[in-house]
């Protein structure tokens, strides 16, 4: 199954997906002009995982610093398509910086349609 | 003459408490280091997190949608396909708040939408604002919007008092369209 390894750019994150652990990271600012450049080669590769994840689980790491409008619109989609993958245990870390309302507010937004994913707020200093 | 005319250009926006002022053809290269340069000036200042965050995504989404939607753009062929928008964006500070101000021409046939748009937004109290991203975030896109109803949202809900926004005319199929900011 495909790993994914995608650099940094000054307007979008950098992204890390190991499906033999089972984990991925998104690090990062995320404003492009087309969000779909950064969020399809990830919508790809979880599709696949989470259809044949043959009870693996997954864990997703957000490292986010700052997404505009249309990344948001791209993570909740993600995180539907996390919801819907009921038969797969996945656990969702949102980082954010501890004085950073915005961050800490996106990730209770998200959060709130979650039942079978777990999801955590994590504040870091 | 020349450094007169121009210092006197300078003053009136330093009067206004204009941070800086781009008018012009804006690219996503010219936004990505305004908005390096605006972040950087408000640390300096010792701005907190929270309003750093805030200025910078109204910006963003202002800027972008000047990409997106001017009416005035030129295109062409370089080294790849180039397309540059013809806009405004203007950042500021007064009464101890920051404001941003964009301006672009829009077509009179997209006047209405936009309009309708802005104006249901600023009648919203925030609350009403936070529910409503909400929901659009859950919502499949418009046709053919590219993502605007909720970087309009978005652009509400991070104004400290209600947008603010003007329409004048240019001539009978164009629009200069203003938006005001206040965070």
């Amino acid at each position: 199954m495909d790993n994914l390894l995608i650099a940094a750019t000054e307007r979008s994150p950098e992204v890390t997906f190991d499906s033999a652990a089972g984990t991925l990271r998104i690090k990062g600012e995320s404003y492009p002009e087309d969000a779909s450049q950064v969020f399809g080669p990830i919508f790809n590769v979880l599709q696949d995982y989470l259809g044949q994840a043959d009870g693996k689980g997954l864990k997703v790491d957000f490292e986010l610093i700052y997404f505009n409008s249309s990344s948001a619109k791209a993570l909740m989609n993600m995180f539907q398509m996390l919801e819907n993958a009921a038969d797969v245990d996945i656990e969702v870390n949102w980082q954010f910086m501890a004085d950073d309302e915005t961050m800490k507010e996106f990730g209770e937004d998200f959060s709130e349609d979650l039942e079978h994913v777990t999801f955590n707020l994590v504040p870091v200093s | 003459m020349l450094a007169k005319q121009f210092r006197a250009f300078k003053s009136t926006l330093d009067e206004r408490g204009i941070i800086f002022s781009f008018s012009g053809y804006l690219s996503e290269g010219i936004l990505y280091s305004l908005g390096d340069a605006l972040r950087q000036k408000m640390a300096l200042e010792d701005t907190d997190v929270t309003t750093i965050k805030k200025v910078f995504s109204v910006f963003v989404e202002q800027s972008q949608n000047i990409i997106r939607y001017s009416a005035e753009k030129v295109q062409g062929k370089l080294e790849k396909a180039v397309e540059l928008s013809s806009g405004m964006v203007t950042i500021g500070s007064e009464n101890g708040q920051f404001f941003i101000v964009c301006g672009n021409t829009i077509l009179e046939e997209d006047m209405a939408k936009l309009k309708n748009r802005l104006e249901t937004l600023r009648a919203m109290a925030p609350d009403e604002i936070k529910a409503y991203y909400k929901e659009q975030l859950r919502e499949p896109p418009d046709e053919g919007s590219r993502g605007a109803t909720i970087g309009l949202i978005e652009i509400a809900r991070r104004a400290s008092a209600p947008i603010e926004f003007d329409f004048d005319r240019i001539d009978s199929e164009r629009h200069f369209f203003c938006l005001k900011v206040s965070i």
